[in-house]
């Protein structure tokens, strides 16, 4: 039986207009599912289905202006359905809350940033939902970023370090590396975090549904699950859809055009690899590929590696890499890449460029997406601006109250330690409490060889900033225990506010920056002042010593440098 | 193209504060000369600002959610070439100019009340929005994390923390002091209302939660505001209008040749304003100190309009100067406006007597709550025909009963009975009121 379905009586509010259309041609509806929303300029409000059905056909479009007696849509009603087609009833005020039967709070995303979200918040008392796209938990970080990459890492550290002992003795000769099994060995790390999450997922009671996830309104996900697709209302969400990485146009749909997580896969017949972006990410994997024997070529537009950072801390690296490397291209773009069957044929094209050259696999890292328009966030009447980043308040609210953003999709720095804390900060607030993002300092890491890693202010913005600050670098060609590990090249720098002496940023190269970068970060954070880690005794021999070294250096305590009288 | 002006927000009507509750126009916007920009909510209405003049918006300044008071920069704006722009802060449309009506921004009337500033209404009123924090100190107070996430949890601004430990650190004893400062300062008494319990409805039952409407809670904070700090009392009587009922029969067909439906409202606020004249003290408001009472020499009359958003009071100006085809135009007007939410902010302003009829509907009796700061309120039930003993007999005449609410502070009960009386009184001599 075929029914018109029409706007309601709206009280006083004319002229309205369409802002959604909840339904498509076809598509199957349950009395009360909302079928569109209007906005008049008192409140929005969902018009629901007189009658469930079949639509045939929608007469309203986005957008459209309404009053009462619009048609909106014809349905093919159920038969059994009582359908008084003539008048639907009027939408409540209320419409525009949740609806009956809502979930608590759902989590879109089971990265770091979801997990630790869905977990924070189970563990306050609320009932979770969490979505996950993919099979296992942990997103990117675990499945194909932070950890992988990081097994490779140690792997390729071990192949360096006993290269570098050869000319002091110990000769081990030419590593015999087997991908498959270190690619087997890199998974089953994978696997055993991922599955220690889906036990704590399981002992907090958090509801896990597989599937993909786009907003339909400001209180529903349409799920397509594995079994089919699924409707959740939800009175509150956390997105925590991440990002992904950012394509080149124009470059040939060919499966040896990889990103960061192809890399991971460690193909065998990769002998020749161009890494598009000098970034953190092209880096690691440059240093993965280069310790397995590869022959890496590094192309970045800009005219330096990992740009943004401190040039005097991507030195060492620089140097380093440089003489390991086929090639380090600054200022450079592959104008052209060509999938011809014995490889991929790169042009280049900048001041230094070489001529066109071959490679076994291309991997594109220059840099992630965030999700924001992969989910239709703005369905839900959350802004997303042109990059698909979602816009945060101090405790990670959307412009929509009821719905927070956090990790990548929140916009930069893109990191798993900024996701997991916002997480925590979205959660607690969805709980009923008063948290807010107060961090001072998110620390970076790269973990190339040497490493590089930072925390709070950084020199180049310092000086762009005019900020009065002071300066202790210690370098490690003094430190002990540095070349006992065989390594000179590194250095601690640490910024300190002029006036006050606090500490108010700091950057490490070398072996384990990312592990002595901590340190830098509770003193921003705990606003300790040169004097306060210069007399905090570090244990000799230590690389953490330099940390001091640098604080006394700055002071003027330092005994284990001459510096002339300033 | 033209140096861009300053659009500033305009006279809307002595109220600070103001939240935009909706943003119109976008950076690089063409504007046309009193195209809107902004919607404010006051507490009474809502508002629109036009442009002063037509032109590109340059920048705008504020955003949805921001307070605002007259004078508060709105946007830049590059007026077309020729466009007049040395007004740059327009009347709004919404109100006309009838800033003259002698409306203290303290005596507006409303759906029940506009409590004193200085009346202690602070217990009743809902939680005062969080005090503003202040971001950029708050990110660089010097304090630990912990001690920030204390801050939160209490919404206190570290920005305004001196810290006492070493170097000026602030502690969490600092917090804590500040937060003890503030809840011991001799805010307004709270008095301890006792408070309704708090039941869990759903565990007797289904229930459905659906939120009140902006005009409710408004009016209720009001409501409960006369109603705490008033002492009420109602004075009940009948009034004979058995004559006016035939006079307003009689004169069906001279008033739809006026366009107009005469309904006896009309004839009770016509009746109402010679009460009132008669008796002052009906028509004044106590002043701030509540030692000297306002004696108004002006009769704006409001009458309660039912509408689906809720209840409102329009407010007739100047009812006094109208004869009963005037009354009955204002009345139908206001009725209107109201039900569609068109009423503005100015044409709810101002009253100094109310009236709330629910003869249409019905009842015999009640007693309604007055709109303060007015000091009374005239009730109309249903009116119906009643035995009365007249000449050694009874006969049939049709009775109206009428319930004032007052200001006991204000109007002593024989008074009240005094007015009433006159009241009914002057609705039986229907040619007083012609």
């Amino acid at each position: 039986m075929s029914v018109e379905v029409r706007v309601p009586e709206l009280g006083d509010s004319k002229g309205v207009t369409v802002l959604e259309v909840l339904v498509k041609q076809g598509a199957q509806i349950h009395v009360d599912d909302p079928l569109i929303t209007l906005e008049s300029e008192k409140a929005s409000m969902d018009v629901p289905s007189p009658v469930s059905g079949v639509i045939e056909s929608v007469a309203i479009k986005k957008g459209d202006a309404a009053t009462a007696g619009t048609l909106i849509a014809t349905v093919n009603a159920d038969a059994q359905a009582a359908a008084p087609a003539s008048a639907p009833r009027t939408p409540s005020a209320a419409s525009a809350s949740a609806p009956a039967g809502a979930l608590d709070l759902v989590v879109l995303g089971a990265g770091p940033g979801g997990y630790t979200a869905a977990f924070r918040a189970a563990d306050l008392g609320v009932k979770v939902t969490l979505i996950e796209r993919w099979p296992v938990l942990g997103g990117v970080c675990l499945n194909v970023g932070c950890i992988p990459s990081k097994a490779l890492l140690h792997a390729a550290k071990v192949i360096e370090d006993a290269e570098d002992m050869a000319a002091n003795g110990i000769v081990f000769g030419p590593p015999q590396i087997d991908r498959d099994r270190l690619r087997a060995w890199k998974s089953r790390v994978v696997a055993k975090l991922t599955n220690g999450l889906s036990v704590l997922a399981k002992q907090r009671k958090v509801d896990v549904v597989r599937g993909e996830a786009k907003f339909v309104g400001p209180y529903t996900l349409q799920v397509q699950t594995p079994e089919g697709s699924r409707r959740l209302d939800f009175k509150q969400c956390i997105i925590a859809a991440g990002s992904e990485s950012t394509r080149l146009p124009g470059f040939p749909d060919d499966s040896r055009v990889i990103d960061s997580s192809g890399a991971l896969e460690l193909p065998v017949d990769c002998q020749r690899l161009l890494v598009i972006g000098g970034g953190i990410i092209g880096l690691e994997m440059a240093c993965v590929y280069d310790a397995l024997g590869v022959k890496v070529t590094v192309v970045e537009l800009s005219d330096a590696l990992m740009p943004g950072t401190d040039r005097d801390l991507v030195r060492p690296l620089q140097k380093r890499i440089e003489k390991r490397y086929q090639r380090i291209l600054l200022k450079t773009k592959v104008a052209a890449l060509e999938a011809r069957s014995d490889g991929l044929r790169a042009t280049f094209e900048g001041p230094d460029a070489p001529g066109p050259e071959d490679f076994d696999r291309v991997l594109v890292a220059v840099g992630r997406s965030a999700n924001g328009n992969a989910i239709d966030a703005a369905a839900a009447g959350v802004a997303v601006d042109k990059r698909g980043i979602i816009a945060v308040d101090k405790q990670r609210r959307t412009n929509v109250p009821h719905i927070f953003a956090i990790g990548d999709i929140a916009g930069a720095p893109m990191l798993a330690h900024k996701a997991t804390h916002e997480a925590k900060v979205a959660a607690e607030v969805a709980a009923g409490q008063k948290s807010a993002f107060d961090a001072r300092a998110i620390p970076s890491v790269a973990y190339t060889d040497p490493e590089i890693a930072w925390v709070g202010v950084n020199e180049t913005e310092a000086k762009a900033r005019g900020l009065e600050y002071g300066k202790g670098l210690f370098p490690w060609a003094a430190s002990g225990r540095s070349l006992s590990i065989n390594r000179d090249e590194g250095f601690t720098k640490i910024l300190f506010d002029k006036e006050t002496h606090r500490i108010i940023g700091a950057g490490i190269v070398g072996t384990n920056a990312g592990e002595l970068i901590a340190e830098l970060g509770l003193a921003i954070e705990m606003g300790a002042d040169a004097a306060d880690v210069a007399l905090t005794i570090h244990a000799h021999p230590t690389l953490s010593e330099t940390v001091a070294f640098a604080a006394e250096a700055f002071e003027g305590t330092l005994t284990d440098l001459y510096q002339p009288k300033r | 193209m033209a140096t861009p002006i300053e659009v500033l927000v305009p006279d809307i009507g002595g109220f600070k504060d103001v939240s935009v509750i909706e943003v119109l126009v976008k950076d690089g916007q063409q504007i046309d000369k009193e195209s809107p920009l902004i919607t404010l909510e006051t507490e009474k209405a809502t508002m629109d600002v036009p442009a002063p003049a037509a032109g590109r918006i340059a920048q705008v300044k504020l955003k949805r959610g921001d307070k605002v008071s007259e004078g508060s920069l709105i946007l830049m704006l590059e007026a077309d070439a020729g466009a007049k722009t040395e007004s740059a802060a327009p009347k709004p449309a919404s109100i006309p100019a009838a800033q003259a009506a002698p409306t203290a921004p303290t005596a507006a009337s409303k759906p029940a009340s506009s409590p004193e500033p200085s009346a202690a209404v602070a217990a009743s009123a809902p939680a005062a929005t969080t005090a503003e924090i202040d971001e950029q100190a708050f990110s660089r107070a010097y304090a630990s994390p912990s001690v920030r996430k204390f801050a939160r949890e209490l919404g206190a601004d570290l920005g305004r923390i001196k810290g006492t430990g070493n170097k000026g650190r602030i502690t969490q004893d600092d917090v804590k002091a500040l937060v003890k400062g503030i809840l011991s300062t001799p805010a307004a008494p709270v008095s301890a209302l006792p408070k309704v319990p708090v039941v869990d409805f759903a565990q007797f039952g289904p229930v459905e939660i659906k939120p009140l409407s902006r005009i409710q809670k408004i009016s209720g904070t009001r409501l409960q505001a006369s109603w705490i700090n008033l002492p009420h009392v109602t004075q009940h009587d009948e009034a004979d209008i058995t004559d006016l009922e035939a006079a307003r029969t009689a004169l069906k067909t001279k008033a739809s040749q006026e366009g107009v439906r005469l309904t006896p409202l009309a004839f009770i606020i016509k009746a109402s304003i010679l009460a009132l004249q008669e008796f002052p003290r009906f028509n004044a408001s106590l002043d701030a100190s509540g030692e000297n009472l306002v004696l108004k020499k002006y009769f704006n009359i409001g009458f309660a309009a039912d509408t689906p958003n809720g209840l409102v009071v329009p407010v007739i100006p100047n009812a006094n100067y109208l004869n009963l085809y005037g009354i009955a135009h204002a009345l139908a007007d206001f009725s209107e406006k109201a039900r569609a939410g068109k009423l503005k902010a100015a044409e709810m302003q101002g009253g100094s007597f109310t009236i709330s009829s629910l003869g249409g509907i019905g009842g015999t009796a009640f007693t309604p709550i007055i709109n303060a700061p007015e000091v009374a309120i005239l009730g109309v039930s249903k009116s119906s025909l009643k035995p009365v003993f007249e000449k050694g007999a009874f006969v049939p005449r049709l009775m109206l009963p009428l319930s004032l609410s007052y200001d006991h502070r204000v109007i002593d009960g024989a008074e009240a009975a005094r007015f009433v009386v006159f009241l009914s009184k002057t609705l039986s001599d229907v040619k007083a009121l012609l």
